[in-house]
């Protein structure tokens, strides 16, 4: 984008309508995304004050205020602050090591200098980023579930473990098995970014480098790592601010009852709240989860925002 | 000595000797490979794991329950039984509108948007915002979910064609390639009297294809992996697209019992080998399609970060 200096000069109401004109096609054009992004995305945000509603089915607008009731209720609801903290723990492990293992990946596949097998290696890596985590989810059952093969090897150093063993009920280890897995999903794509970060640094730095005696090493820790700083700085900053997405695909399609005590997100929270719970489904309460979720989303990402603008990278809003 | 392998010309170009710049393969890179083949192997295991679970017959899955390297017999029971159900047609028929509707929708949405927004029209900044604040804030889930059903496309294959239009992502990278187009190509189509529409159909597009074809095949892959809209929407089996009938399955494999063919008993294959085989049946378009497609599949991201 160029920063623009000069102000154009002032239009009069008429020299606007007629450029305007001028651009009537452009307009046309616009006219169906502008549908699409009011119907879809602003429609629903005047939903947003059910929040502050006891929903009755007489529509949002008809349905009475209430005082914050919902907001209060919330602090007592006796599963939203494990959601609450479970959506902030996961998400903490997430960034502690899913964060750091593209970068480390990026930097290996940049040392393999057979480019055939990087490809190959990269075309692998990749490949589970492009499935759901339905088929995700179902692999992993296959794998870590009473019939699976984990069990079956587990078997074998602890006899007598029983029928019923399963890793995907265990809420101890449930955390990792999301942490692990999402790494498994999405880490070869993840590299994609810094890969094409070490692109940009120019050869002939290397070239001093091995002129200069520098091992393999040492350019790495010298030429590769600086050469990606800047992005690593801005994903960290980005994935910070995602901090309140728990990941509602992955945790939905694994979690069940018996982990729900360390698995349950707040997206999934407010999913069962609002359609799986048989009695006294509430849907104004679980919209006020909702915007207590987004607003303090929305400010994380609008720091995120300006901070990676301070870090001297473009960002679109 | 590294010194002694490096000439300098009369030019001042540096040349280093060639037997230094053979990088012979030592230990480090064994140990690199090794790990990174390693993980490799790891990512895919579970992939295998599920095709063999699914391609052997009973006796030997109640034996070895999936530990195993290779399927000592193999059978396809598990796939006939899976294709015969009447829940892996609907499935596929679904998924297949959805992924050719949702796709033509989404790309008709991105170009012309970001066509649009390329150009300094009056109101453009505020335009540009307004799609941008979007991305950072949403109505939320339940919002969302009383607007679908009071546009009335509940249990509609449109709530899952509809809701996703544009990814805004997506429609800056190509707003911010439609602009670093030589502006001299539309200014001579102007003087000779195309109108906007003209010039992007005849000229911005074609020589955009490369770049159109990664995005076509970002949303073609997405709408394939329609899911969450479904299970919020679509109540009525036929009209699940492939992602929740496997969700069904796997939660519960005598649901595809229910719903088959009348008369058409369950055979002796353990539910397990159909379920696997159900994701083996889901996964497989995008695996077939995957290796071939593959430069454009991972050159998207790229893209984008070169042109921010």
């Amino acid at each position: 984008m160029t920063a623009q200096t000069v102000r154009p000069p002032r239009h009069s109401a008429r020299r606007t309508l007629h450029r305007m004109w001028e651009y009537r096609w452009i307009y046309l054009m616009l006219l169906p995304c502008l549908a699409y992004f009011i119907v879809f995305k602003y429609a629903p945000m005047y939903g947003i004050q059910l929040a502050f509603k006891d929903y009755k089915l007489v529509g949002i607008t008809a349905s009475p205020w209430n005082n914050f009731e919902h907001f209060k209720y919330m602090m007592s609801e006796p599963q939203f602050l494990p959601a609450l903290k479970n959506t902030l723990v996961i998400s903490f492990y997430r960034i502690l090591f899913g964060f750091p293992f593209p970068i480390l990946l990026a930097i290996m596949i940049n040392e393999v200098y057979m480019l055939r097998y990087k490809r190959l290696l990269q075309t692998i890596y990749t490949f589970p980023h492009f499935l759901t985590w339905v088929v995700m989810a179902g692999i992993m059952l296959n794998l870590l579930g009473s019939t699976g093969m984990v069990r079956k090897v587990a078997e074998v150093f602890s006899p007598g473990i029983g029928e019923n063993w399963n890793l995907l009920y265990n809420k101890a280890i449930f955390r990792s098995i999301l942490v692990v897995s999402d790494i498994w999903k999405e880490a070869g794509w993840g590299t994609i970014i810094y890969l094409a970060a070490i692109t940009g640094i120019d050869q002939s730095l290397y070239e001093a480098a091995t002129i200069d005696g520098c091992g393999r090493l040492q350019k790495i820790w010298y030429i590769t790592l600086p050469g990606m700083i800047n992005m690593i700085a801005i994903q960290f900053v980005l994935r910070v601010g995602a901090v309140m997405e728990g990941g509602f695909d992955q945790v939905f399609n694994l979690y069940k009852p018996p982990v729900y005590e360390t698995g349950d997100i707040l997206d999934t929270y407010i999913y069962r709240l609002s359609f799986v719970k048989s009695t006294g489904i509430n849907l104004g309460f679980t919209t006020a989860v909702g915007l207590f979720k987004n607003v303090i989303n929305f400010v994380l990402l609008m720091l995120a925002n300006g901070v990676t603008r301070a870090l001297g990278q473009e960002t679109v809003l | 000595m590294a010194e002694a392998n490096v000439r300098i010309d009369k030019k001042g170009n540096v040349h280093i000797n060639k037997k230094n710049r053979i990088r012979r393969f030592g230990l480090a890179d064994f140990i690199l490979l090794f790990f990174l083949t390693l993980l490799g192997i790891l990512i895919l295991y579970p992939f295998y794991n599920t095709l063999l679970v699914s391609i052997v017959p009973n006796t030997v899955y109640l034996r070895y329950q999936g530990l195993m390297l290779w399927p000592p017999a193999i059978t396809w029971e598990a796939y006939t039984f899976t294709f015969k159900s009447a829940l892996i047609w609907y499935g596929f028929k679904n998924s297949i509108i959805i992924t050719l509707g949702g796709t033509v929708y989404n790309m008709f949405l991105t170009i012309l948007c970001a066509y649009a927004l390329t150009k300094p029209v009056p109101g453009g900044k505020f335009i540009r915002f307004a799609i941008v604040f979007t991305m950072y804030f949403s109505g939320g889930l339940i919002p969302f979910y009383l607007l679908i059903k009071n546009l009335g496309l509940m249990d509609n294959l449109l709530s899952m064609i509809l809701p996703t239009g544009i990814n805004i992502m997506y429609m800056l990278i190509i707003s911010n390639y439609f602009k670093s187009l030589p502006p001299s190509l539309e200014e001579s189509a102007k003087i000779d009297g195309a109108t906007d529409l003209r010039i992007l159909w005849s000229i911005i597009l074609p020589l955009s294809l490369p770049l159109l074809a990664t995005f076509t095949l970002y949303y073609a892959v997405e709408r394939w992996n329609e899911w969450y809209n479904a299970m919020l929407f679509v109540k009525s089996v036929e009209n699940w697209p492939l992602q929740n009938v496997l969700r069904t399955i796997i939660n519960d494999v005598n649901m595809m019992a229910t719903q088959n063919i009348p008369g058409q008993a369950k055979p002796d294959i353990q539910g397990d080998s159909i379920k696997m085989s159900s994701i083996i049946i889901t996964m497989a378009p995008i695996m077939c399609l995957y290796p071939f497609l593959q430069r454009y599949f991972l050159s998207g991201l790229t893209l984008g970060a070169v042109k921010e």
